[in-house]
């Protein structure tokens, strides 16, 4: 579909290449994001994988104007890229290149772990994510260094922005092809690592969370009386989420360089949060402190279950042992705000 | 969610039963001893037992032709349903109806049926009932990928949507509706999205997570209970057998369905109680061979009772 797209407005269809570099943007959009049991036990909505279509195709818009040349796309199930081109083909078709990435397509998280590899294989010049947390946790396993533009799709988002999807891809744009220079555009994140019995499970991005819990089940955190330890990277309370029980204890930004570590009890310290979209609660909070890079916290509860960034992902047994230890070498993100308000400044945005 | 031991144990002995009685109805299908057509709901079974343990006596349940495993999920006589299969006289239907349609009034259970997508408006049906009495009872669906895309869904959903009944809507998407994949016969992937036409709640969880599908329908059946309405919950999951007994399947690879079985769900749930500490590998065992004592008395119920005779042919036919 895509070729015959090409094709028909004569541009030549490359191979993707190694070293594809600067003015190429790998994009990975999770079709499966927005459709959790927070619509039933919160007031989440349905963000339906139409809306997606569009945001990329605004993504896509807004990287061309600033001389993005190649875009790599992860496949999905619901052909969102597809879709999008598929809209772009009057007034607005792109002149770029446009290419699938070469592979084989799961339907789960798999598939945005195997792009996220492929594509800091290809050393792309920024790799903008349409997900939650979840989403670009599973990216951050695979990115490596190249920068990461995240564009929240999901329900409790901590991680990526809620952004005009044309900023995004201006954004996204100006940092692939060098026009604003990284060491302005971009900031490295912190992040958790959950060890399991010694050896590296899984990641946290912004908060690994004990809950007393049997199962996975439905993924989600809506239970406050579950909640027995929190390790967080940040701590915001206008975010939603677990974020917000720490950010309302000790706010705690993004480029604060320690992490906290919050325990959750029968206890005077009472803290309002925001758990989900509508799902105000009040937790009680036993103690915490702050963590520096390295740091590492035992996990005493057993069974339990590991949740990270908001879902519940590991389940532990009762011979297990985990730890959780915060880490300083995150994901590499781009700070889109400040990334454009740059090019404005270059004058870069003025063209006579 | 917190479940006790013995509930553990009580969940985990319907997936088995469901199993076992499925893989024992293919083999007699086989040896030409159940007369008819069998849908076999090998593979689903988290979805019918995760749904089913969050009702009550005095709800209501519509199901689809793969209905066995809702049947016992929801507390079946596995004698009663085996005499059905094999067409006598004990059976749920006194033989007359065979697998596809049977129903047992005792436990809300309005059926199975043979047209796809019609126990969709039974259970708003139901569930209208239910409201319309004031007895705190809600109505469940189960349907399939397939019949999302029949205009029953449309009414079913419309109406229970309008009058906020207290309906479940449960899409079993297996990827198939027959033969055809769910690519070629509509052109979304998640049918929870369809619910935001009718303004209601649509989730999709993995339908082959016992405590996904219970923790789902745990809070849609809380919201139905609380006035809140119906909600669509859609399992993603995988029949292992083929649409029907006999069906061979060439419209599948060997490499899915070979994936999916890694995604057994009765392994999966077995492996969490082995780590919780539930249960042993030694009691896990005891459990087979009380479910197969269980089935093998099943079979021989229904292999001595009698055929329907000439004097039951209109009997049950008309009302009198």
């Amino acid at each position: 579909m895509i070729r015959k797209w090409i094709a028909k407005r004569g541009c030549p269809f490359p191979l993707i290449r190694k070293g594809a570099g600067m003015s190429t943007v790998g994009i990975i959009a999770n079709p499966a994001s927005g459709k959790d049991i927070r619509r039933l036990v919160a007031y989440a909505t349905v963000f339906d994988n139409i809306e997606k279509v569009n945001i990329v195709r605004r993504v896509l818009l807004g990287m061309e104007a600033v001389g993005v040349k190649r875009v790599l796309f992860m496949p999905d199930y619901f052909g969102i890229a597809r879709q999008a081109l598929d809209g772009l083909t009057g007034q607005d078709s792109l002149k770029m290149e446009v290419d699938y990435l070469d592979i084989p397509l799961t339907g789960g998280q798999e598939d945005s772990l195997a792009a996220a590899k492929l594509l800091a294989e290809y050393q792309v010049g920024c790799i903008v994510t349409l997900g939650g947390d979840g989403t670009n946790r599973i990216v951050a396993k695979g990115c490596g260094d190249i920068p990461l533009l995240p564009i929240s799709t999901g329900t409790n988002n901590v991680f990526p922005t809620m952004i005009e999807g044309t900023i995004a891809g201006l954004a996204a744009g100006l940092v692939a092809t060098g026009k604003v220079a990284r060491e302005v555009a971009t900031a490295r994140m912190k992040k958790i690592v959950i060890l399991l019995n010694g050896r590296e499970a899984d990641l946290a991005l912004v908060d690994a969370v004990v809950l007393e819990e049997q199962f996975i089940g439905s993924r989600a955190i809506w239970d406050k009386g579950k909640i027995k330890k929190i390790v967080a990277t940040r701590g915001e309370a206008a975010n939603i989420g677990i974020a917000s029980i720490v950010g309302g204890l000790h706010p705690l930004p993004p480029n604060d360089p320690h992490g906290i570590v919050v325990e959750l009890g029968p206890a005077k310290t009472k803290v309002l949060a925001a758990l989900g979209p509508g799902l105000i609660r009040t937790v009680s909070v036993v103690d915490y402190r702050l963590l520096n890079a390295g740091d590492t916290v035992a996990v005493d509860t057993a069974p339990c279950v590991i949740a990270v960034d908001g879902e519940r992902e590991l389940e532990v047994g009762l011979r297990d042992r985990v730890e959780l230890q915060l880490r300083s070498d995150g994901p590499v993100v781009v700070d889109i705000k400040r990334t454009v308000d740059a090019a404005a400044q270059q004058g870069l945005f003025r063209l006579t | 969610m917190t479940l006790s031991k013995e509930r553990l144990l009580e969940l985990y002995k319907k997936m088995v039963t469901i199993r076992q009685f499925e893989e024992n109805a293919a083999e007699l299908f086989a040896n030409g001893e159940i007369p008819g057509f069998v849908h076999l709901y090998i593979g689903e079974e988290a979805t019918a037992v995760g749904v089913m343990a969050n009702l009550e006596a005095g709800d209501y349940i519509a199901s689809t032709h793969r209905g066995h495993g809702h049947l016992i999920a929801r507390g079946g006589d596995v004698k009663l349903m085996y005499a059905e299969l094999f067409g006598r006289k004990t059976g749920y239907c006194k033989g007359k109806g065979g697998s596809m349609h049977i129903a047992d009034m005792s436990l809300g259970f309005l059926g199975a049926n043979g047209i796809v997508g019609a126990g969709l408006p039974l259970a708003a049906g139901a569930a209208f009932a239910c409201k319309y009495r004031g007895d705190n009872g809600v109505a469940v669906c189960f349907f399939g990928d397939g019949a999302s895309n029949r205009g029953t869904l449309h009414e079913a959903l419309n109406l229970a949507s309008i009058w906020k009944l207290p309906a479940i809507f449960v899409c079993e998407n297996n990827m198939y509706g027959i033969s055809m994949r769910q690519e070629h016969h509509q052109n979304i992937k998640d049918v929870a999205d369809r619910a935001s036409a009718y303004g209601i709640p649509g989730i999709s969880v993995d339908g082959n997570d016992l405590f996904a599908v219970y923790e789902a329908a745990e809070e849609a059946v809380k919201r139905a209970r609380q006035g809140d309405g119906p909600t669509l919950i859609e399992c993603k999951t995988y029949r292992w057998r083929g649409h029907f007994e006999g069906d061979p399947t060439v419209y599948r690879t060997d490499e899915e369905l070979e994936a999916w079985k890694k995604k057994d769900p009765i392994k999966r749930v077995k492996k969490r109680l082995l780590d919780m500490g539930v249960f042993t590998e030694e009691e896990d065992m005891a459990i087979w061979e009380e479910v197969k004592k269980e089935i093998q008395e099943g079979i021989e119920f229904a292999k001595n009772s009698p055929l329907p005779d000439e004097a039951d042919l209109l009997e049950d036919v008309y009302c009198d």
